[in-house]
């Protein structure tokens, strides 16, 4: 698994005030948020975080408005330096690149997508497609093709010529994302990309964001405040609160397995038969014949389970992978997945 | 003798007091008390009591300077370091001098159905308005009409020249404030400096250095005086560009250098316009002024008004300085007004 490593980051801290390095030897001897701003007037941006991004997977961080995610995107590239701690990518110490080799790695190796989109107004479409290109001193008539091509791909044909101020909110983000796409970089920085975005649009990205991956297999790191997107997208998911990790993982588990009252709270609003999957929520097969009442995959969510058994509680569902069986879902199961509190508090008489 | 003996015979000073008699010549103060026969002993109420100022020490004590001293050493300062001082700004002001003069001779020396048309074609290039064009046209052929247009074109070739080399050195300036503040926290003073100062008072001094048949004495007036709004709005203009823009440019991995001149610069534009616009402006408020130190053109005239209450004149000539007031001034706007439409968020 290691070896699929893409980024890497390790123990990270970061500070903001005057004197970040007096304050990290107190955070480090354990002094909180709050306290610090006190006693020191210095704001604790990040405290020791560790995450492992896999390639060609997204990461979703996710948090509230002040829990960091935005500092911590912007340490990847570098955008904000830490004030401790290591970032690897591609097996190589990122902090330790002098400003060429940094610039290196932005233009081809990160890309940016923006919330706010960041394109430059008096350029066109064409042209703020191809700005990685551009600034790497390649022609417009040299990367015209290209840009093209992942404008068209983003549903942006016929708009090369317009300027930024002309299109709507959606097809800017549209722009932001054409622009990562052509730099052709392995890895994709999203920063709350789709969040000045009504939901109806947002949702329609988040279609496209995956359809994109399905095809390019990128390493996308997301950040998101919002649950609902975080699941939707996630194949690996970080929780973060006043710059902390609370959790990380697989989505499916945080949900059925919170390890916070934070993450409890958090997740008791969700559609929760919408985001789990069978897989989640099956049992090993039990070896005795039983009556099943069809077959589903495993990769269903139950809100398509639900609508099949058409709320009869006693049937049971043989789950299939590749024709072979995998398990067994019961409704009484499912329908107990779906209490958000009642699996939680299961969970903790499990762990005592 | 006077209210503050006291302070100097308090600090045993009275002899090196006496020592300094003054060889100044009288001043009027002076003069007036001599006049009055006062010998100046009567007792002085506490109302009376005067502000310990350099005037009322001297009057205690001859070695004492007095405020004219203050005023004299400035000046006899400013006369020992003025012909180093010409030594070194003669050489690199004498550029000044050259465009002036070749672009006084150039717009007197071409007949005017070349100049007017090629104006025309400036104001249609820089607008794309036929609107505007017809009026500069209209104004144009008025003024020459009157048979002011001599005049009309020396005025309008100074500003030329002097709005041109404005910005080729404001915008430089206002650049590097915005990339340093340690350059903006001293800029800004002598900047605060050069618009409230009296456009009168920088003239005495280069009136010292310079010699007044040079055109090169009221260039430097006018450029000191309108080049401050270009060089504030150029830092103002890059200050205020987009963060989430410059983030980005960053973010794409632009060098300090791409992101000046890809990024900055363009975005900046329409608060660098606004800036030239009233650079134009200044710098023709200023060659009125200036006609005061030889510059020609239509503040000569008004100059001439004045002298010999010539009333009509003046006003014909004000009139005119005011049409070529809104000929720029709506020029640049409008040319400002298509760089906002191209760029606007």
């Amino acid at each position: 698994m290691t070896s699929d490593v893409k980024i890497s980051i390790k123990n990270l801290y970061k500070i903001f005030g005057p004197e970040p390095d007096v304050a990290l030897e107190y955070v480090r001897k354990g002094m909180g948020k709050a306290e610090l701003l006190e006693k020191h007037n210095h704001v604790l941006g990040l405290r020791d975080i560790n995450v492992d991004m896999q390639e060609g997977e997204i990461t979703v961080i996710m948090g509230l408005s002040g829990s960091g995610k935005s500092t911590l995107i912007r340490h990847l590239n570098r955008l904000i330096e830490p004030t401790s701690g290591e970032i690897w990518v591609d097996g190589e110490d990122v902090l330790s690149f002098n400003e060429t080799r940094l610039r290196q790695l932005r233009r081809k190796h990160m890309s940016m997508v923006f919330q706010k989109f960041a394109l430059l107004p008096h350029r066109t479409v064409l042209e703020n497609a191809g700005m990685a290109m551009d600034v790497s001193g390649v022609s417009t008539a040299d990367f015209e093709d290209e840009a093209r091509k992942w404008l068209a791909r983003v549903g942006l044909e016929g708009n090369e010529n317009q300027y930024p101020h002309q299109l709507s909110g959606g097809m800017q983000q549209r722009v932001g994302i054409a622009r990562a796409l052509v730099s052709n970089s392995p890895i994709m920085l999203m920063d709350e990309a789709f969040s000045a975005l009504d939901p109806l649009i947002r949702s329609d990205m988040q279609d496209l964001l995956l359809e994109l991956q399905k095809e390019l297999q990128k390493t996308i790191v997301f950040i998101t405040h919002d649950l609902d997107e975080a699941l939707k997208l996630a194949d690996h998911l970080v929780i973060l609160k006043d710059g902390e990790v609370v959790q990380q993982g697989d989505p499916q588990d945080i949900l059925l397995n919170p390890g916070d009252p934070y993450i409890v709270d958090f997740i008791s609003d969700i559609n929760r038969a919408r985001v789990l999957r069978v897989r989640s929520v099956m049992k090993e097969p039990s070896g005795e014949a039983q009556d099943y009442a069809g077959d589903i995959s495993e990769k269903d969510n139950l809100e398509s389970v639900l609508s099949l058994s058409e709320g009869d509680t006693n049937l049971t569902y043989r789950v299939v992978r590749d024709g072979k069986t995998v398990g067994d879902l019961s409704m009484k199961e499912l329908t107990r997945a779906l209490v958000p509190t009642a699996a939680a508090s299961e969970e903790r008489q499990k762990g005592r | 003798m006077a209210t503050y003996d006291f302070v100097f015979s308090a600090l045993g000073l009275e002899k090196w007091c006496s020592e300094g008699q003054s060889s100044a010549p009288l001043s009027m103060a002076q003069l007036l008390s001599k006049a009055k026969g006062g010998d100046g002993t009567e007792a002085i109420s506490i109302w009376d009591l005067p502000f310990p100022s350099l005037d009322a020490l001297h009057k205690s004590c001859s070695a004492w300077p007095q405020s004219r001293d203050l005023t004299k050493g400035l000046e006899d300062g400013f006369l020992q370091i003025k012909d180093n001082l010409s030594l070194v700004l003669d050489p690199i002001t004498q550029p000044l001098s050259w465009s002036l003069d070749g672009a006084l001779y150039a717009m007197l020396h071409t007949p005017w159905w070349i100049v007017i048309p090629v104006l025309l074609a400036v104001v249609f290039l820089v607008t794309k308005s036929w609107k505007l064009v017809s009026f500069v046209a209209g104004s144009i052929i008025l003024l020459a009409f009157i048979d002011y247009y001599d005049y009309a074109m020396q005025t309008l070739s100074i500003i030329f020249v002097c709005a041109f080399l404005c910005v080729l050195v404001g915008v430089p300036i206002g650049i590097a404030m915005s990339r340093s503040d340690v350059m903006q926290r001293m800029t800004i003073p002598i900047l605060d400096m050069l618009q409230t100062l009296p456009p009168f008072v920088y003239l005495i001094p280069l009136i010292f250095l310079f010699s007044v048949t040079e055109s090169k004495l009221y260039g430097i007036a006018i450029i000191l005086y309108a080049i401050v709004p270009v060089i504030r709005l150029t830092n103002l203009g890059i200050r205020l560009v987009d963060k989430e823009v410059i983030e980005a440019a960053d973010a794409f991995g632009m060098t300090p250098w791409q992101k000046l001149y890809k990024v900055q610069i363009p975005l900046a534009l329409p608060n660098i316009m606004a800036g030239v616009n009233q650079t134009i402006m200044m710098s023709l408020a200023m060659v009125v002024i200036a006609s005061l130190v030889s510059a020609p053109g239509l503040g000569v005239l008004v100059l001439k008004g004045i002298r010999n209450l010539e009333l009509g004149v003046g006003l014909v000539s004000g009139l005119g300085i005011v049409i070529l007031a809104v000929i720029l001034d709506r020029v640049t706007k409008a040319s400002l007004a298509r760089i906002n439409a191209a760029q606007k968020q």
